[in-house]
């Protein structure tokens, strides 16, 4: 195992106030991380100190890159897009290669075949010369995936990325996932628990503070202990979430959200 | 038709007209891709208080404008990034602030001003030397930028974001190529005048962008339609004397209004083809 990040202590915040606390977390080359927590508890703010998009407050980050070209690849969510640019499928995906120095290198046709391959592998390189305006939520999100896995990068960050998938392809996507796995690590953001549950290694959940679960199930004592109001997850054959209002009264900041098991009949 | 070719204010306004529709043509698209018409607008009417003060000073009043043009664009930026103030506020603001000194100053300076109506208005047919010195000067360092950096500047504008998380020089980019808005905004305010020069920016890349959805080709569609419609408003002012700015414009949205009819037949003719199929 190769460390890849490592955030020691890491306060962050923007003008009005502080949004990540005392947060400590390695992430090594197999990981495979589901990140966590409710809206507003930091999971973006989490993301872009791992992208370097903001400075820490106080704490270190340390990034083990040493390999050209990008270290980190990155689905952001689509709500950042503006759908009506006029840019080529193709364009976007090449997009994934730019780096600090690359502006005046055009790009070769190795370049253009590796874009098409990874678009052909998402079932979508006859959408190459089409623009942005003229995809589906879906194939965008395909496109996105193939942008951020161009520069063949160590670590793969996804936020929320079944936002705007179909139900079909968020399954092929999450198996996807796991075949890139076998070469990067993964982190992904996503208010689905249930779903990533299934198929991440480890979870960490991300309120403020940050509580790294070594494995990926959470108990219902973790979660109320954590103060981390989320959906419930059952592990069975078929994952699914359970949903139950419960009153606490120590935090009255949240609707928290109980964790129960649940057994099918 | 050839006759009107001999004159050299015609041939003068000819080459104007060749020179801004390659810088707007490159500026224009890429201001309408990154929804930055409005930012646009208001560094134009900010412009005109360095025309006021260029007129006062006594110096020529185009590098006035382009003092305060590239000035407000950047103070735009600073203002909305920096305070509370949102950008569109902080760009009616300069907007007005602009126009209001430009209005002192030449009430200020003693005499007549000259040529002030072409500054609001535009005068294609009274371009000087210099003028088209300083077009050319921009044509090549804009057509330069876009070919050197045609990607980056594309990347950027799509996702900013996403740029920076691979460490592009965004913040470089964005100020260059405010600096050039401004200026090409600037130069072709002798064109097309203060009040109309935004339509050139405008008009053919919108133009374009019903027949084209990339980028580049937007750039080279509106270059020709830009072309083929300042000609085409040259000659009709010439011909029925009426001020030659105005008409160019009201060709721009001629053209517009006949491909917009243009898509929607083909499109309902697309229908109805794909009707019968079924």
């Amino acid at each position: 195992m190769n460390e890849l990040i490592i955030l020691d202590n890491v306060t962050a915040g923007y003008d009005n106030g502080i949004v990540l606390r005392d947060v400590s977390i390695t992430v090594s080359d197999q990981d495979f991380i589901g990140v966590i927590g409710p809206n507003g508890g930091g999971k973006t703010t989490l993301i872009k100190l791992i992208l370097g998009l903001i400075k820490p407050v106080s704490g270190t980050i340390q990034r083990f890159d040493n390999q050209e070209g990008s270290f980190i690849g990155y689905l952001p969510q689509q709500s950042q897009i503006d759908r009506k640019f006029p840019i080529t499928v193709q364009d976007i995906v090449l997009s994934g290669l730019m780096s600090a120095g690359k502006g005046l290198s055009r790009y070769s046709s190795k370049d253009k075949k590796q874009a098409f391959d990874l678009l052909d592998q998402m079932g979508i390189s006859h959408l190459a010369k089409r623009t942005a305006g003229e995809l589906s939520g879906g194939q965008l999100q395909r496109v996105f995936i193939c942008r951020a896995l161009i520069s063949s990068p160590k670590l793969l960050i996804l936020d929320e990325p079944n936002t705007f998938v179909d139900n079909r392809f968020e399954h092929e996507m999450y198996e996807l996932l796991q075949q890139f796995n076998k070469k990067m690590a993964i982190m992904i953001i996503s208010h689905d628990v249930g779903t990533i549950s299934y198929f991440v290694k480890t979870i960490a959940c991300v309120n403020t503070y940050l509580h790294y679960h070594l494995s990926n199930i959470i108990t219902e004592e973790q979660l109320a202990g954590y103060n981390c109001p989320l959906q419930i997850i059952t592990h069975g054959d078929v994952p699914h979430t359970v949903l139950q209002k419960h009153d606490h009264s120590h935090d009255h900041d949240h609707d928290h959200i109980h964790l129960t098991d649940h057994k099918h009949e | 038709m050839a006759g009107i070719l001999s004159y050299d204010f015609v041939l003068h306004a000819v080459e104007a007209a060749f020179l801004a529709s390659i810088t707007c043509g490159f500026i224009g698209a890429y201001i309408v891709a990154r929804r930055m018409v409005f930012i646009s607008g208001g560094i134009t009417h900010a412009s005109f208080g360095g025309i006021g003060l260029g007129y006062f000073l006594g110096i020529n009043p185009i590098f006035g404008a382009a003092i305060f043009s590239i000035l407000s664009a950047f103070g735009i930026r600073l203002v909305s990034k920096q305070t509370d103030i949102r950008e569109d506020s902080a760009i009616g603001i300069l907007w007005s602030f602009g126009m209001a000194v430009g209005i002192i100053f030449i009430y200020l300076t003693p005499g007549y001003a000259p040529n002030l109506m072409s500054y609001l208005f535009g005068s294609i047919l009274t371009v000087t030397a210099t003028d088209l010195t300083l077009m050319g000067i921009l044509a090549i360092v804009t057509t330069a930028v876009f070919l050197l950096f045609y990607r980056t500047i594309l990347f950027i504008s799509f996702d900013e974001e996403y740029a920076r998380s691979h460490n592009a020089p965004v913040e470089t980019f964005n100020y260059l190529m405010l600096t050039l808005v401004a200026l090409v905004i600037v130069i072709n305010i002798r064109v097309a005048g203060i009040i109309l020069v935004i339509s050139y920016l405008t008009i053919p890349q919108s133009t374009a962008n019903l027949f084209v959805n990339d980028l580049k080709k937007i750039i080279i569609l509106s270059m020709i339609i830009s072309f083929a419609g300042s000609i085409t408003g040259l000659f009709l002012s010439y011909y029925w004397n009426i001020p030659s700015g105005a008409t160019i414009i009201f060709v721009f949205v001629l053209i517009f209004m006949i491909a917009r009819a243009i898509v929607y037949l083909r499109n309902l003719k697309q229908r109805k083809i794909s009707i019968s199929d079924r």
